[in-house]
This record gives structure tokens, sequence and C-alpha cells, in this order.
């Protein structure tokens, strides 16, 4: 075994040292190992590598700029610092290793090195042109024009050979985008500006075919050819790239990083000026990696973070002395709304497997507390629905017609319906349903996720009240997972389809509804963790994708939210913002926020539509 | 016996942990049945400061942290005692065994405690902690009974050795006792009062060892020990918020047990061990 990091160890007065080193311990037992080439390492242990080594910097840094000294600084007027986006050094920034660093994470940061085709806009769900100037569906094909001016940072232009290659990428090789070739059956150029994405015959989904224009980065097909003839196109190979100098389509290029920080640096010759009328006012974004969550939040306070897409506690309390913070809404919940954490009950579980015990445990519930001890207030008061209460997803549902099943915290309504179905207390004070004791329950989400543990504690107390015992269980990440996938649990807590996509609230109630193709209990399913069923619920969500109308749309969503709330499969906790988006306005000013007419979302000034913010912030 | 424990009586060191340790069991046996809500209620704002109403504020569940800690207490030392109970048995177990039958099985047994020395407790706890699915107080009281008990062990078995080769020893021996009959009533009276002194030791550092895996969020689930306190104190950041009721009285609270049960050994040292008797 490791002598040295037993020693360490013992030596770690503070339980918080020994909880490291344990983990530096279980780290090691796996990397002890000699490297050898033949034998594909793991992800993770890829990341930890580079995580051991000094500072490092791009292979391929431009000869005028590393003259310019080690740590890089930059003026402080001409750099926008963001945190929360990268924890732990950087180990690579090549979006197939499926760890890449801030700014190629997939899904995140979208816009700054390489760009996506359009940009989404979490306020309306819209897509705004970017690389792509329009989209139509012909038929069964989807139809994208992409921009003439647009060129790689390395002066080539970027044209449909791009877009197919990226494309294909995800078709040859397992990584982030793969999925959605289960929706399409190719894509190819038509002519030099424009692709054609065809549907899946079998599986036309033309909502996620809308999420795939704006979540895949497009890849230079002229870089990317040359590694993975190098890699042998075998994908462990082509993983173990750094790609320490990028070229994307994007504003910005790799500058400087080490285990500290990551800076990015403005590319002057920018295609998009065209599309923006000008360029992006930072010259540099430098994301400074913090040690945890409180390191990051004091920084931010004090002005040396500008874009904080940290969880920030009582985040009234850093303007209160009139420091020139802001959140996008300037009131309660501060947030915009992006998803909906929720309790998902076992469909085979004795006990909960009533309809009137779901609805009893949902009617006990507090969710003003959950709101106000777990998420600081930031979720709004809950309107169970399967839809979010933002302009992108609300249109969907009849509000009027579902208000007659929707919930509400009423402890006395909940013992009564307990009583009208002849659940009786016994003498420990829990009630017994036919022979049934309503409990122990367990609920379950991982340890050290503290807005959930806590909303998961509220939740056991809450069902208290009513003579349900529910007791928490909080295991490491991945037992929780497991348990998920495979089953094994009363009722856990899960976000249902998280993102903010075109494919909302659809695949929301994908995950939460549909049976179809999920395995039974014992073995994995990657959605309908209850095992909810519900042959109408799976027809309604079959079709919804293959329809355009957006009445029909409505009446269908409507219908689908009415069979949610009369089977209760889930309860949603609370609405979770999808970007924490918090602004320092110390040094940039002119962050947009609700109602200054901008139509830029609060996506961290660097992320989808968000991006945006970059051309109107200023000293 | 009678005789030692009135001697005890006369140690200020002794007085002073036991006194300690008897009003500190009292407060929190009886301020349970005067405030009888129940501790988990969330009554209050999260990390509220103390007033009249909370007298330790309230946690980042908005629970009153004082009557949080009085319940955290009674966990605390329950699982210190299962613990050291455990560890005692064990290790006095093993000792025994190794010191008084000696040969192979003195060999075996030696290096098995050895083994178990030189691996930190605290890392088989934390792996065993991790792999385990349910966890009460109780578990979590038996793990770290089972992986503390070394020192107990190698303590007992020297003891042992020296007393196996003595007069008396002998004589019961020719005398036709058998072996347990021997080991209980000529080695073990030898021995008592360092047993005595290993179970204190033992229990306040199985109080330390629950609070530091709780700490990890290691502990036991549904229920309320110091160490989970702490450990939702730290993991709600509330050394950020400024909140030290949140972790401080919890902490003394350790800190006050674990002192008054090593002021305890102390002054049990001090009489029974014959090197520093005064």
């Amino acid at each position: 075994m490791n002598g040295g990091i037993l020693m360490k160890l013992k030596l770690a007065s503070k339980p918080l040292v020994a909880l490291f080193m344990a983990a530096v311990l279980f780290a090691g037992c796996e990397s002890v190992q000699p490297p050898s080439a033949t034998e594909p390492p793991k992800t993770q242990e890829e990341n930890k590598t580079p995580a051991d080594t000094s500072t490092k910097e791009p292979a391929k840094e431009p000869a005028a700029e590393s003259a310019k000294g080690d740590a890089k600084e930059t003026p402080r007027n001409e750099t926008l610092y963001i945190n929360g986006l990268q924890w732990g050094a950087p180990t690579n920034f090549n979006l197939l290793s499926g760890n890449s660093a801030f700014p190629i994470s997939y899904g995140s940061s979208r816009e700054l090195v390489y760009e996506t085709l359009f940009m989404i806009n979490e306020l309306n769900g819209a897509l705004e042109p970017l690389l792509g100037t329009k989209y139509e569906w012909k038929d069964d094909t989807l139809h994208v024009e992409l921009n003439k001016d647009a060129k790689w940072s390395d002066g080539q232009p970027f044209t449909s050979d791009d877009v197919v290659y990226t494309y294909q990428l995800g078709k040859k090789y397992d990584i982030n985008w793969s999925s959605y070739w289960a929706y399409i059956s190719e894509v190819t150029a038509d002519g030099a500006n424009a692709v054609n994405i065809k549907l899946n015959k079998d599986n036309p989904n033309k909502l996620t075919v809308l999420d795939s224009i704006e979540i895949i980065p497009m890849l230079p097909k002229h870089m990317w050819e040359e590694i993975e003839k190098k890699a042998n196109n075998d994908l462990t190979a082509i993983r173990k790239e750094v790609n320490a100098d990028p070229v994307g389509t994007g504003p910005y290029k790799m500058y400087f990083y080490n285990d500290q920080k990551i800076t990015i640096v403005r590319d002057d010759n920018y295609w998009g000026q065209s599309l923006f009328g000008k360029l992006p006012a930072p010259k540099y974004i430098t994301h400074v990696i913090y040690k945890d969550n409180a390191a990051g939040d004091l920084a931010f306070k004090s002005g040396q973070v500008d874009v904080s897409q940290q969880f920030i506690p009582q985040v009234w309390n850093m303007w209160k002395n009139g420091a020139p913070i802001k959140t996008y809404l300037k009131d309660a919940p501060y947030y915009v709304p992006g998803s909906m954490p929720s309790i998902i009950f076992n469909m085979s579980k004795k006990g909960i497997d009533n309809v009137d015990v779901r609805r009893a445990i949902a009617m006990s519930i507090d969710y003003k507390k959950i709101s106000d001890l777990a998420m600081s207030g930031y979720s709004a008061a809950m309107e169970p629905s399967l839809t979010l209460n933002t302009e992108a997803e609300s249109k969907y549902v009849d509000k009027d017609a579902i208000k007659s099943l929707q919930w509400t915290t009423d402890v006395k309504a909940a013992n009564d319906l307990l009583d009208k179905i002849g659940a009786k207390k016994g003498k420990d004070g829990i009630r017994v349903l036919n022979g049934t004791r309503l409990g122990p329950f367990d609920v379950e989400c991982p340890y050290g996720w503290s807005d959930w543990n806590a909303a998961l504690e509220i939740v056991a107390q809450s069902a208290k009240a009513i003579g349900i015992e529910i007791r928490t269980k909080f295991p490491e990440a991945p037992v929780w997972t497991n348990d998920l996938q495979t089953g094994k649990f009363d009722i856990i807590m899960n976000t249902p389809a998280g993102g903010v996509n075109p494919s909302q609230p659809w695949s929301r109630a994908h995950d939460i509804m549909y049976s179809k193709k999920v395995a039974p209990i014992g073995e994995m399913a990657f959605w309908n963790w209850g095992r909810y069923k519900n042959d109408k619920a799976d027809q309604i969500i079959d079709q919804i994708p293959t329809i355009s109308d957006e009445a029909q749309l409505k009446s269908l969503y409507t219908e689908l939210t009415k069979i949610w709330l009369t089977d209760i499969p889930s309860v949603p906790l609370m609405y979770r913002p999808w970007l924490f988006h918090t602004v320092n306005e110390s040094v940039w000013k002119g962050f947009p926020v609700e109602g200054d007419g901008s139509n830029i979302p609060p996506q961290i000034a660097m992320d989808g539509a968000g991006i945006r913010a970059l051309y109107q912030i200023h000293n | 016996m009678k005789n030692s424990f009135v001697i005890l009586l006369k140690s200020p060191k002794f007085m002073i942990g036991a006194i300690l340790f008897l009003l500190m069991l009292a407060l929190v046996l009886i301020y349970p049945q005067i405030n009888r809500k129940d501790p988990l209620e969330m009554i209050a704002l999260a990390f509220q400061p103390p007033d009249a109403n909370l007298w330790l504020g309230s946690d980042n569940f908005g629970r009153d942290l004082f009557l949080e800690l009085m319940y955290g207490i009674q966990t605390s030392i329950r699982v210190g005692l299962i613990a050291g109970v455990f560890a005692t048995v064990i290790g006095l177990i093993i000792g025994l065994a190794s010191g008084y039958i000696g040969g192979i099985v003195d060999n075996i047994l030696t290096a098995i405690t050895n083994i178990f020395i030189v691996i930190p407790s605290f890392v088989i706890l934390i792996l065993i902690s991790v792999s385990i699915n349910s966890r009460s107080s109780l578990v979590t009281a038996i793990i770290i009974g089972i992986t503390s008990w070394p020192w107990t062990a190698r303590a007992v078995r020297a003891q042992t050795t020296s007393l196996r080769g003595r007069d008396h020893v002998h004589i019961a021996k020719i005398s036709g006792h058998s072996t347990p009959k021997i080991i209980v009533f000529e080695i073990l009276p030898y021995i008592a009062s360092y047993v005595v002194m290993a179970f204190v030791l033992q229990t306040a550092s199985g109080i330390l060892s629950e609070a530091s895996i709780s700490m990890l969020g290691l502990g036991p689930y549904n229920t309320i020990s110091l160490g989970i306190i702490m450990n939702w104190a730290l993991v709600f950041e509330a050394p950020v918020a400024g909140a030290w009721w949140a972790f401080i009285p919890a902490a003394l609270s350790i800190a006050l047990i674990t002192f008054s049960l090593y002021m305890m050994n102390t002054g049990m040292d001090e009489i029974f061990n014959p090197k520093i008797r005064s």
C-alpha cells in the first residue's frame, strides 16, 4: 500500500484534512500502476494526473505573448473575471475527452471559443442565429443555413463540411452528442453554406434535433482530422489530446492557464463583428479556480470576480451595504428558474403505491420552508405542473384546466385524506393502511448536495405531521446513481431533464412518465426511475414531438399534466435556477437585468444568447 | 476494590472529572423531559442568533440548537460508551488470551493486533462506513469499537505476560484450576484498574471518532449527534455566515466530555499506576 499517504493521514488532525487525504488515498490506489500505452486509462484517472503537476502553459503559445512573464497578469479593467464553472486544475481543452475544462466544457460557456449553430435564450426559449442564420423544417429534414462570414481563428472559412464532420464525430465515437444520433439518420452538406439534418424515421423527434443545433459545439474539420489520424481513429488516444490552443470560431482564444486560473484573450479578427456590430468589451476573460464555494463568494464580494456562477446563500446580503452587486431579478426569487428537482416515488413500493398516500405526502410538504431554508428563497411559490412558470414553457399549459388538481401545502387536508382512506394511526403515531405501516420509507439523495439534503430533511419532517415515517438517506453520489437507475429506492430525489433547451417541457415529461424501453427494477433505467406506467401518457409523449401546431401542443401538454397531477409519480420540491447568474459591477457595468428591454438572458454573459451581454458591458 | 474506590474519591482530578461528567449527563437527561418538543422540528429561520427563546440560536434548518445539543450529547455519549465497551471487551479477550496462553497463539494474536495498529483505524472506519448501507448510531458505535481495540489488547497482553509468571498463578495452576478460572480470579483482578482506565479512554476516543466520522458525513442517519450538528454547520457554511452558535457549542461539548473523561482517567492513573503514585 501507499505508505507515505498513510503517514500523512495519521498526522492529519482535522477530519476534513483526513477526508481529503482519504480521497487522495483512493485516487492513489488507482494510479499507482505505471502508466502504460496499451491500457486505456479511465477518464477519472486522466482527470487526476495533471492535477499533481504544476504550472503548465499551452504548448503552442504565441511567441509574442509568452514574453510577458509567468503569472500572465492582465489589466484589471480589461479583464472579466468569472467563477463557479471550473473546480480543480484544468486537465485538457479537448471536447471529446469528456472532462474538458473551462471554456471548452460541453453545455456550459458555450460561445466563447467554440460556437454552436444557434444560441439558446432561456428567457423565451428562442434560438438566436450565430454560426447558423436560419433553420426550417422541410418535412422530416431540418434545413440550416450557415453564416457565410464565419471563420476559424486560424483564418480558414467555416463551412458545411465542418458541421457535417462535427455531427459525424458523434456517430463515429461515443461522445457527448452521440445520443442525438438516436433521432437523426443523416447530416449532409447542402452546398458550402447549408446543411440538412434528416430525422430518423423510426424515432422522429423534432424537438431533440432542435436541441442539437444549440448545444453541439462546432469543431474545425481541418484540425480534428489530423488529430484523428495521429490517434489512428482510436477514441481513447484522441481523448489524451490536450488541445492546449484550441482553434474555434468564437471571439476568444486560449491565452494562459495553470492550476489556479484560466485566461482567454479576445481574437480581434473575430468574424462575428459583422453579426454583433463590434467586438466584445473585455479583452481578457479569466476564470480563477477557487478552493471552494466560500472562497469564491468572498472574492466575488470584494470585487475580484465580476460574474459568479456559484450558489451564494442569502445573496441580498451582498448588496445590503451598497455594493454594486446584482442579480437578474431585483427581488425574490432573484434567479430565473431552469429546472425542478423532484422526489420520485417507487411505484411498486407497498404503501406509496397508493395514489392517495402520494397525494397526502405532496400536500404535507412545506414548499415555502424548502425554498427559504434550502434555497435561500430562490425558488418561487410552488405551482405543481410539468412546466416551469417561465415565458418559454408556461404557454403550453392551460392553467385554469389544471388548477383543481394542483396541490398546495395543507397538512389538515392531507390528514383528512388519509383518514378517509382508512389509514389509522398506530400506537407510535404512524398510520397503517390495510395492514401496511406507512413507513419507514427512505428518501435518498447524495451527501453534500446541501440544498437537496436540506429539502429532504424538510420532507421527512413534514411527513411526520401526517403520520407517515420518512427517513433521509444520504449516501455517496455513485451509490445514489446506482439506486436511482436500478430502482432500488422508496423515494429518491433527482432533477428530471435539467437542461434549458427547445425540447422542454417534453423532455421533462418524458423523463418522469415515459414507460417504453424502461428496464424493469434491478436493471438500469435512464428515465422514469420510479417505473411509472400509463399507456395514455406514453401515447401523448410519443405524439408531441411530431406536432408543431401550438394550440394542439397546448391541449396535449394540458392533458399530460392532468394525468401527472392525478397519478403523482413525482413531486417537484423547488425551482432551481439553471445558472446562478450574479454580477458585481465594480469594474464592468451594464449587465442585463429584468425589464431593460435588451432580452439578453442571465446566462453568465458567456453561454448561449447570454454572450450578447459581453457586447453591452463597459468599464 | 471497595478500598480503591474510596481512595479514588479523594483524588481531586478524578472528582472534578466525574462531577463534570455526571452534571452534563444529568442536564442532557433531564432537560428533554422538561422541554418535550421534537428536536428535529424546524421552528425558526436558518441561523438565527441566540435569544431568550432559542438559547443557542437555530441551525441551518431552523431547529432549536440547544435542544439539539441535549439530544446530540446523549447520542454521542451513548455511542462512546458502546464503542468503549466493544473496544475494551475485544481488547481484553485478545490481550488475555495472547498473554496467558502464549506460544503460537500469542504470536498470531500479536501479529493481528500489530496489523490493526499499523493501519490507522480511522481509515478502516471510513472504509467500513462508506460501504455499509444502513447506518444507525448503534452500527456506528460498533464499527468504532471494533476498530479501536488494539492498544488495549497490547497493554493487557503485556500485563498478563508479567502476571503469568507470578507465584499465586503457579499455585493456582498446581492446584488444578482451569485456565478460564485462573484468568478470571488470578489475573483479571490485578489488571482491573487498568481495564477501567482503558474503558474510560476508549469511551472518550469513541466520542471523538463519532464526531470525526459524522463530520465527514459518514455518521449515523436520522439522529442527532455532536458530530452531525457540526457536519451540517460545515455543509451549510456556518463559519462563513458568522453563525458561531451552530458549531462552537457542539465543539465545546465534545471538548468538555472528553476533558472530564481524561480527568477521571488521570485521577485513576495517579492512584493505580505504581510508577506515578504519590
